[in-house]
């Protein structure tokens, strides 16, 4: 009795208290952004006063701008320097965490921290989302009044996929598009056992078994000759062979997921053929990165995929354990009716937008454009000639290290970008180091063009639905492949693994994914 | 104090409920320093903790950030629904418990050997560099610690291979056979942390009067029995405290330790709830259904801790409460 | 004591062989990242690095020590976890003392208003919204003030003050000593144990906590040394790879630069309980008190 009473008068004031802090909590987001406005406005007209000596700040507040995870602080890179005198404005520079950054960034945007520009990888889903809630500020009249830089930067095609509803809410940073993974086979193998690089699949199961019947490396049952990482299981260029080798691929005019592609029941009845030969390190399925580089580096694996940004670490490594070794990319492999072609990714790698609750979004705006104007553009994505870099035949090569240490972190702090001239540039940041240049233009130059194979859905706009079952899907996708791979289910299997993978989103994707591309034609 | 409050100890049901009533207040103004005492606690309680309770209530609705809790829609058990109907439940409800009763039922006693056995040994330098020693893992984060063991069990040239294979063993794919999977698990979480739980053993035992001993060794008991008749009793209550703590998080059959140790191979028996919701959450801003499971795990386990404590008191005399 | 028989010879040892066996499996881990930190990067890709560093160098470390970020979120790490330790061990101290007299009235029901906060929380968001309206985002205060009170140390104190003998109270009482005094003057002199045991569970919590850092922190001026290691480390993890840019990507750390940041981060907080063993190891001697 007396513990019951005890209890609901406890409870009450618990509820009472709650409560409280419920409304409160509710009432004061509101309250706060009417005192943001109210400081907004209060805020210009502060620094009026004692600004007298520096006539500058009279107009240009601070900025404060939240970018994603850099080990480096941004407020005390050279580059922070730059730009503050290249626009004028000074700017304090905040950043998400690495992990759980989308979390973190929900908590700032539904709670309203007043930034004035936000910067986030590329993730379409977030930001449709944010601007259909009313989160963010709709940059057309901000951007036909002050962005004059921006809209000559900045094509149409781009501002066009970041339309939502009708409206554009951010500046996209496009990156060109290009094949970053592809296999790695170790040549000296192939010469010791006098054999030519495969150039369709059927000479590559082949090589495989060569490896692993003669052993070049001298392994012994240590290893395998090929091994992929356990959450890349659909493996590039194999997937070329069988028409599958981006995540969505044209049939009859349709646009269909790996999923339901012919395609993807073949590979996985021909990868699953290679792991019971023994063909396919029996492990894969644990591979982090890291795994996969010790095993190939430490001779035991013949060939694995490998992007080409990875190329120095890997040839460092084996080069001081084998220095005769000698490894190079596959062309891309012609399967049954010739079908053959390498993913290329490409798309948008960071997007910059405005939130309702910023301070200046006039100033952001400003801000941005003055970053896009010509000569800023390339002092802060370049650096100067004869200091940071040297330009000649048309090309731009960085000179190190002082490109590295003042214009590593360029992309960075980049809120929209040249869409013209930055490939070009760009592409000094691969030529720092040969190896990394050289595996970069095998695979998208030297490869012939139809070797590559385009991703559909790469400049593709919001596509709400198809963007927040993205990750889940690919991560069905992948989960199945590795459980058909080594076996534990077969490859019949796939036609529920489509129906599953449909219940899960993946109809909802692909009817709001073919509604967009059948308007593309 | 003392005596009085002692007799009155849990007999409140008994009748002559007004006279007992009068009594306890009558108690408790005279005892009234200890509530004092108790006030920033509690009220550190309020804010800190009661107050954001109310975030709870998301689970009963389609939560969106933007509306807040006022505005978002109220679906009422929907989340709980998604979660237990949806197809995996059963297979990962299972995966969880089994991981986490081995865990308990392994993993519990070993800390409380490690103390009793270090509290044998003599040497100073020594006691205290394996008491270091034995808690360093703790401070690795499991990236790191799974890892360590990808390296160190593979099957191509991992030094646990190759003892099997040069004894004539074939190599196992620990972290790619269901067989093996748990029992990883339940190893590798042992090894990041008991030495880290041995410590409240270590310090309960630092606790018991030196004089027992001296009293028992006198008596010619030799050192086992003085480890079993003293040692032991004397760090019970913690032991028990422990326990019933432990069971509180049942339904958290190691999340993190699992989400980087994991991979589609053996889902099977290493699936639990955590990494099935973490998995299908992946990309989408679902608070409500994670906030929903973490509801779920908490009333599991807070039925747990109630139980576990009723029958503590009624079988060992004592309980947290 | 000193006559030792056959058994204890044997019983003695075990526990060496025992002990010395456990000790060298936990250091393995340790050690390699420690030898990970000071091996050239190519001997790491290619996992030569096991117990022992393969070509020596130091310019990682160095390098992750020197760096301006590390040092100002060592400062902050170390200044946040002493504060923090001393308010909440006086906190928790104070606080487990009523609620050990589980025979006074509505004790234990205070006992089960703290157990539920072990198992309940609101969430992320009303927790964030709590803290903006006590102005305490980006205010270095919120990463230990709701902390403070850990309910699980709080049982650890409470369960030993339970096993002090009442004798020993109700003699103080009896010299007419006030409930405060018998707690400073008797009580904690006699916990120093458990009180070791809790500071160094404080320490260790406030030194590694990442996720109230994470949320409340968003000046980059003031973020933590754990805040700094978990995203240098968690950086490179799969999951968070995806959304990376391809320059983020050619960016990335390198494995050794990783292992350093976790050697420099974890080091100073492995000295705090050698520190401390001397509590530990200390019997306690009330025997005099006892009536």
């Amino acid at each position: 009795m007396k513990n019951r009473k005890w209890l609901s008068l406890l409870l009450g004031t618990g509820l009472v208290l709650a409560a409280t802090a419920c409304g409160s909590s509710g009432n004061n987001s509101a309250g706060e952004n009417n005192a943001n406005g109210g400081a907004a406005t209060k805020a210009p007209a502060k620094t009026e006063a004692p600004a007298t000596d520096k006539p500058e700040s009279d107009t240009k507040p601070e900025l404060r701008v939240l970018n994603l995870w850099s080990k480096d602080d941004y407020n005390t890179h050279p580059l922070a320097k730059v730009i503050e005198e290249r626009t004028g404005y000074k700017v304090k520079y905040e950043m998400l965490p690495a992990d759980k950054a989308m979390d973190k960034l929900n908590l700032l945007i539904s709670s309203a921290e007043p930034y004035d520009v936000i910067s986030i990888a590329g993730d379409k889903a977030i930001y449709t989302d944010y601007a259909k809630m009313g989160a963010l500020v709709d940059l057309g009249p901000l951007i036909e009044k002050y962005g004059d830089n921006i809209k000559a930067s900045i094509s149409e095609a781009s501002f066009e996929a970041m339309k939502v509803d009708g409206k554009i809410y951010s500046i996209p940073n496009r990156s060109s598009e290009f094949a970053g993974y592809n296999l790695m086979i170790r040549t000296d193998w192939l010469d010791k056992l006098g054999l030519e690089m495969p150039t369709t699949l059927d000479d590559f199961t082949a090589v495989l078994k060569a490896f692993q019947e003669k052993d070049p490396g001298g392994a012994g049952g240590k290893g395998a000759p090929m091994s992929i990482d356990g959450a890349l299981a659909t493996v590039a260029n194999i997937t070329g062979a069988f028409g599958i080798a981006t995540g969505w691929t044209e049939q009859d005019g349709k646009l269909v997921s790996t999923a339901q592609n012919p395609g993807f029941k073949e590979y996985l009845t021909y990868m699953a053929d290679l792991y019971k030969q023994g063909l396919i390190d029996k492990e894969f399925a644990v591979n982090k990165d890291a795994t996969l580089k010790e095993k190939f580096t430490s001779g035991q694996i013949g060939v694995i995929q490998l992007p080409w940004y990875d190329i120095p670490t890997v040839a460092d490594a084996l080069n001081k354990n084998f220095p005769d070794a000698k490894f190079a990319y596959l062309p891309p492999l012609k399967g049954k009716d010739g079908q053959m072609g390498i993913g290329m990714s490409g798309g948008y790698d960071r997007i910059t937008f405005i939130p309702k609750s910023a301070k200046h979004p006039e100033d952001a705006i400003k801000w941005i454009n003055a970053k896009l104007e010509p000569e800023t553009f390339k002092l802060i994505s370049l650096g100067e000639e004869g200091k940071h870099y040297t330009f000649s035949d048309g090309v731009y090569s960085p000179i190190l290290p002082i490109f590295t240490d003042e214009r590593g972190l360029a992309s960075s702090y980049l809120t929209g970008i040249d869409e013209v001239n930055y490939p070009i540039y760009w592409q000094a940041r691969v030529k720092k180091d040969e190896r990394l240049f050289e595996g970069f233009a095998y695979l998208n130059r030297e490869i012939p063009a139809e070797g590559r194979v385009a991703d559909p859905l790469a400049f593709a706009p919001s596509l709400p639905e198809y963007a927040k079952n993205n990750a889940s899907l690919n991560q069905m996708i992948n989960d199945f492949a590795v459980k058909v791979i080594v076996g534990e289910e077969s490859p019949e299997a796939v036609t529920d693994f489509a129906a599953k993978y449909d219940a899960a989103g993946g109809s909802a994707s692909a009817e709001e994914v073919n509604v967009w591309y059948a308007t593309t034609k | 104090m003392g005596a009085g409050i002692t007799d009155l100890h849990r007999k409140s049901k008994a009748p002559a409920l007004k006279a007992k009533a009068a009594g306890r207040w009558r108690l408790a103004w005279r005892n009234r320093d200890y509530y004092v005492l108790l006030i920033p606690g509690l009220l550190f309680l309020l804010l800190f903790k009661y107050t954001p309770l109310y975030g709870v209530l998301i689970a009963f609705q389609e939560f969106n950030i933007f509306e807040g809790i006022r505005g978002s829609e109220w679906v009422g058990l929907e989340q709980f629904r998604k979660l237990i109907e949806s197809e995996e439940f059963a297979q990962v409800f299972t995966n969880t418990l089994l991981i986490s009763v081995y865990k308990i039922v392994l993993l519990f006693p070993i800390p409380i050997f490690i103390a009793l056995v270090l509290n044998e040994v003599r040497l100073m330098a020594f006691k205290r560099t394996i008491q270091t020693i034995i808690y360093l893992p703790h401070f690795l984060s499991w990236v790191i610690i799974s890892g360590l063991f990808i390296t160190i069990l593979s099957t191509s040239g991992g030094l646990v291979n190759n003892v099997i294979e040069w004894f004539g063993g074939e190599a196992v794919g620990f972290f790619v056979d269901n067989r093996y999977f748990r029992s990883l698990l339940v190893f590798t979480a042992g090894w990041k942390e008991v030495g880290w739980n041995a410590i409240v053993f270590i310090a309960a035992i630092a606790g018991i009067e030196q004089e027992q001993y001296e009293a028992a060794a006198i008596d010619g008991a030799g050192r086992i029995r003085r480890m079993l008749h003293i040692s032991l009793p004397g760090i019970m209550p913690t032991i028990v405290l422990m326990f019933i703590l432990r069971l509180g998080s049942v339904l958290d059959a190691g999340t993190e330790q699992i989400l980087t140790m994991y991979n589609p191979v053996v889902y099977e028996t290493g699936d639990v709830i955590g990494t099935f919701v973490y998995r299908i959450g992946l990309g989408k801003m679902d608070y409500s259904f994670s906030t929903a499971v973490g509801l779920f795990n908490s009333v599991v386990g807070f039925i747990l801790i109630i139980s576990g404590n009723y029958v503590s008191r009624k079988f060992l005399k004592r309980g947290i409460w | 004591m000193n006559h030792r028989t056959k058994g204890d010879w044997l019983l003695d040892i075990s526990v060496y062989v025992f002990l010395t066996m456990l000790g060298l499996m936990m250091l393995l881990p340790l050690a390699n990242v420690f030898s990970k930190a000071v091996s050239a990067e190519w001997a790491i890709t290619s996992g030569k690095v096991g117990i022992f560093p393969v070509d020596f160098q130091l310019d990682t470390i160095s390098e992750v020590i020197s760096s301006s970020t590390f040092l100002r979120a060592f400062g902050i790490s170390v200044g946040v976890t002493v504060v923090g330790t001393l308010i909440s061990i006086l906190m928790t101290a104070l606080t487990a003392y009523p609620l050990s007299k589980g025979n006074l009235p509505g004790m234990p029901f205070f006992m089960v208003l703290f157990i539920f906060t072990m198992l309940f929380s609101g969430g992320l968001i009303p927790n964030y919204l709590l803290m903006r309206q006590l102005h305490l985002i980006d205010n270095l205060w919120v990463l230990i003030l709701p902390g403070m009170i850990s309910v699980f140390n709080m049982l650890v104190i409470k369960s030993y003050y339970e096993s002090l003998p009442e004798a020993l109270e109700e003699s103080a009482r009896i010299d007419g000593a006030k409930t405060y005094t018998i707690l400073f003057r008797i009580i904690l002199p006699l916990c120093m144990p458990v009180i070791a045991t809790i500071a160094l569970f404080y320490a260790v919590g406030f030194w590694n906590d990442y996720f109230g850092p994470m949320i409340y922190i968003n000046d980059t001026a003031k973020k933590t040394l754990q805040l700094y290691l978990q995203d240098v480390v968690m950086n490179a993890s799969s999951t968070n790879v995806l959304n990376k840019s391809i320059d983020d990507l050619m960016n990335m750390s390198p494995e050794g630069v990783r292992a350093a940041t976790v050697v420099a981060s974890t080091v100073p907080i492995l000295f705090v309980y050698p520190f401390l063993q001397k509590y530990f190891i200390k019997g306690v001697l009330i025997g005099s008190v006892k009536g």
